[in-house]
């Protein structure tokens, strides 16, 4: 009886529709309730298999939604409304969510419902429960018993005592008596399991970087067995890289050992690196290179903050050849030299401003091949540029790079003049080499020595500077020959007692 | 090879080869012309390892290379310019005085802690060499080492040669005694105004030496 009105709408439809297509959708919401804001997956995981956890499927189910929130210690819920039409509604998601649970090896079942906590218990009822609107899922609820709420059991066995046993007959109770015989806080609880109050969630976050630790099954020493062990953590790094399309230029390897205190192999990379091949060789250098005090226990990897990794096309050319630049082998070259010699072994230089020969260049990170600038310039091709080089000494510089020598002679400022410095001493030479500390010569009756007789050579240049942080200098440098034929860069100092210092070769 | 003009504008033709010559070898110049006109095609070789050997260190031998160290650097697509265990500081201020594009430049140290055998350092000289020679990254690579031996002169050539790089070894004069297979080993020495470079091996050209005259061509800024 109760059918009749609801054929006789269906027929109207289906009698309109050709007609009037605006008005289907009226009679759809006439139909079928409007569905709810927010639709939840909630998956109840019997078991986890290996070395599976709930944040791997968490992790993995982000794919879904980034509102995936864990309930510990066997629950997940997360919000699919926007992206059902992607996976085919309803059915289709389910399926893609039911793949991942068995990529990951884990057990679940999983329940639809418009509240996280009503998705939650269904689940955990494990029986087939798909609700897509509001107004049905409280009917759809009565019939759930009360025990997969995880109330504390007392309050179950009192609710049992008063013959209330599912659902439906706790949200029968009168509201204010049941906050005040069993708390407000079971009261709130049902009401976000109906939709009455919002249910606010922490988002699951995944991990930042990547951590892992294994325990060897025994101890080793030999770094290539340790290498070994380290390859699943690293394909694991591999996978975690290669999910954020990051690479990392930090990686830190620790090994832990019976007694002494846990070896620290730190891996630093001129460039953001993915590729597991490359990690794994840099790191074996790096371990082989490590002396252990003990054999290892168990190993960690650490790495640091994924940065985004700029993917590049190969060229045409190999490096060199047809004027091919080095394209990622700049950066490998680096990072090999590094992971065998140390961080500090591999830098590049760069001119500082100022007079004093000990601070008018300092070391600095290596340029990469990618990031410098001196492209451009002109079509010459890798061609030599011949002698232009050299008459850069004599006549000012060779025009196209700004960094002529006597250029400079003109009044420049010592300052920067992007992207070169000038070095503002003008026609005063410069020797090719500087000792790292000023070398002090023996003397003879005033003149100075150096494996013998030194021949003076050209002109005086006097710098007096620094008076204004400490490291006042007042020197007399010349050049001299040797009797060997090697020019030198000597100094006479200004203030008492007038010790002679070697300080550069001309080479 | 004295030949007449006929057969030298014969033997021009780019389809003959000779296996004295390495004519079509890509070169870049010295710098100095005197020393191009020695050198096998005209200059030094765009790849391969040159042994240069020296009486003294700082007898002028960097400076030999500074045109060809500018031209390297700032050319575009320039590749990298590594100096292996210099014996000191290079001075940038000075480089970039002879139109050294600074931010090519790239020097290894290598660490005396890393001592394996009595060889001390040697042995991470010649692997950092090796690595920076056949990596492709590098147009130029200089390296100062005291003694390496015969076989492994011989893989720093061939990686040289693999890595289209440009491969400098600085030596004692001692080590002319030496066989090498280096393509080109010079011995250089001073005299009264710059240096005077012999040719110890020159892989297709002409033995000899010649006077290079570095201060006229301004040996410093």
């Amino acid at each position: 009886m109760s059918n009749g009105p609801r054929t006789r709408k269906i027929d109207a439809r289906v009698v309109r529709l050709p007609a009037a297509p605006t008005s289907l959708r009226s009679v759809d919401t006439q139909q079928e309730p409007a569905d709810s804001p927010e639709l939840w997956v909630g998956a109840h995981i019997h078991a986890l298999k290996g070395e599976a956890t709930l944040e791997t499927l968490a992790t993995r189910a982000q794919r879904f939604t980034p509102r995936v929130s864990l309930v510990p210690p066997d629950g997940l819920v997360l919000e699919v409304k926007g992206s059902l039409h992607l996976f085919n509604g309803t059915e289709g998601l389910i399926r893609a969510f039911r793949q991942d649970c068995d990529v990951v090896a884990v057990e679940s079942a999983i329940a639809l419902a418009p509240t996280p906590l009503a998705a939650m218990v269904a689940a955990r009822v494990g029986k087939p429960f798909v609700v897509t609107n509001e107004a049905q899922l409280v009917g759809r609820l009565t019939s759930l018993p009360l025990t997969p709420l995880r109330w504390p059991d007392d309050v179950v066995q009192r609710l049992a005592r008063m013959g209330v046993r599912t659902i439906g007959q706790a949200l029968r109770l009168p509201r204010a008596g049941f906050a005040r015989r069993f708390g407000p806080a079971h009261l709130s609880e049902l009401d976000r399991l109906t939709g009455r109050n919002a249910d606010l969630r922490h988002h699951f976050q995944p991990r930042e970087r990547f951590r892992r630790r294994r325990e060897l099954t025994y101890e080793m020493e030999n770094d290539a067995t340790i290498l070994a062990a380290l390859a699943p953590m690293l394909a694991d790094l591999g996978k975690f890289l290669e999910a954020r399309q990051c690479g990392i230029t930090d990686l830190e390897c620790r090994l832990w050992h019976r007694h002494a205190p846990p070896s620290l192999c730190v891996l630093r990379l001129a460039a953001p690196l993915a590729d597991v091949a490359r990690l794994t060789e840099l790191l074996g250098e790096r371990l082989n290179a490590l002396v252990l005090p003990e054999p290892v226990r168990s190993c960690e990897l650490r790495s640091g903050l994924p940065v985004l990794r700029v993917l590049s096309c190969d060229p045409l050319w190999q490096p060199g050849e047809y004027g091919g630049s080095a394209g990622p082998e700049s950066p490998q070259l680096v990072e090999r030299l590094r992971a065998r010699l140390g961080h500090e072994a591999v830098y590049g230089l760069q001119m500082l401003p100022g007079h004093r020969p000990e601070q008018a260049w300092s070391m600095r990170e290596p340029v990469l091949a990618s990031s410098a600038g001196v492209g451009a310039r002109g079509p010459g091709g890798t061609g030599a540029r011949g002698p232009g080089g050299q008459d850069a000494n004599a006549s000012g510089g060779p025009g196209e790079h700004g960094a002529g020598g006597p250029s400079a002679l003109n009044g420049a400022q010592p300052g920067p003049r992007s992207p070169k410095l000038v070095a503002p001493w003008g026609a005063f030479r410069r020797p090719l080499w500087l000792l790292p500390a000023p070398q002090q010569l023996e003397e003879l009756e005033g003149a100075p020595l150096r494996r013998g007789s030194l021949r003076f050579f050209g002109d005086v240049e006097r710098i007096e500077t620094g008076w204004w942080d400490g490291g006042e200098i007042g020197r007399d440098y010349y050049t001299v020959f040797d009797i060997y034929g090697v020019q030198l860069w000597i100094f006479r100092e200004r203030a008492e007692p007038h010790r002679w210092f070697l300080h550069g070769m001309f080479g | 090879m004295a030949f007449n003009s006929e057969l030298a504008r014969l033997l021009e033709h780019p389809a003959i080869w000779r296996g004295t010559s390495v004519a079509r070898a890509e070169v870049l110049s010295s710098g100095f012309g005197a020393l191009d006109e020695r050198l096998p095609s005209g200059g030094w070789p765009r790849s391969g390892l040159i042994e240069l050997l020296v009486s003294r260190f700082g007898v002028g031998e960097l400076t030999l290379l500074l045109p060809i160290l500018a031209a390297l650097t700032s050319a575009p697509l320039a590749r990298s310019c590594v100096w292996v265990a210099p014996p000191f500081e290079p001075f940038a201020p000075a480089l970039a005085a002879h139109g050294v594009a600074l931010e090519r430049v790239l020097v290894v140290r290598v660490p005396a802690a890393h001592k394996r055998n009595r060889r001390g350092s040697l042995d991470g000289i010649l692997w950092a060499f090796e690595q920076s020679l056949g990596s492709g990254a590098c147009d130029l690579v200089m390296a100062w080492a005291k003694r390496p031996r015969s076989k492994e002169v011989r893989r720093l050539q061939l990686a040289a040669e693999r890595g289209r790089t440009l491969g400098v070894l600085f030596r004692p004069l001692q080590a002319a005694r030496e066989s090498s297979h280096a393509v080109l080993r010079m011995a250089i020495e001073p005299s009264a105004y710059g240096v005077r470079v012999n040719l110890l091996k020159s892989k297709g050209g002409v033995r000899g030496s010649v006077e290079i005259n570095l201060l006229a061509a301004g040996s410093g800024a």
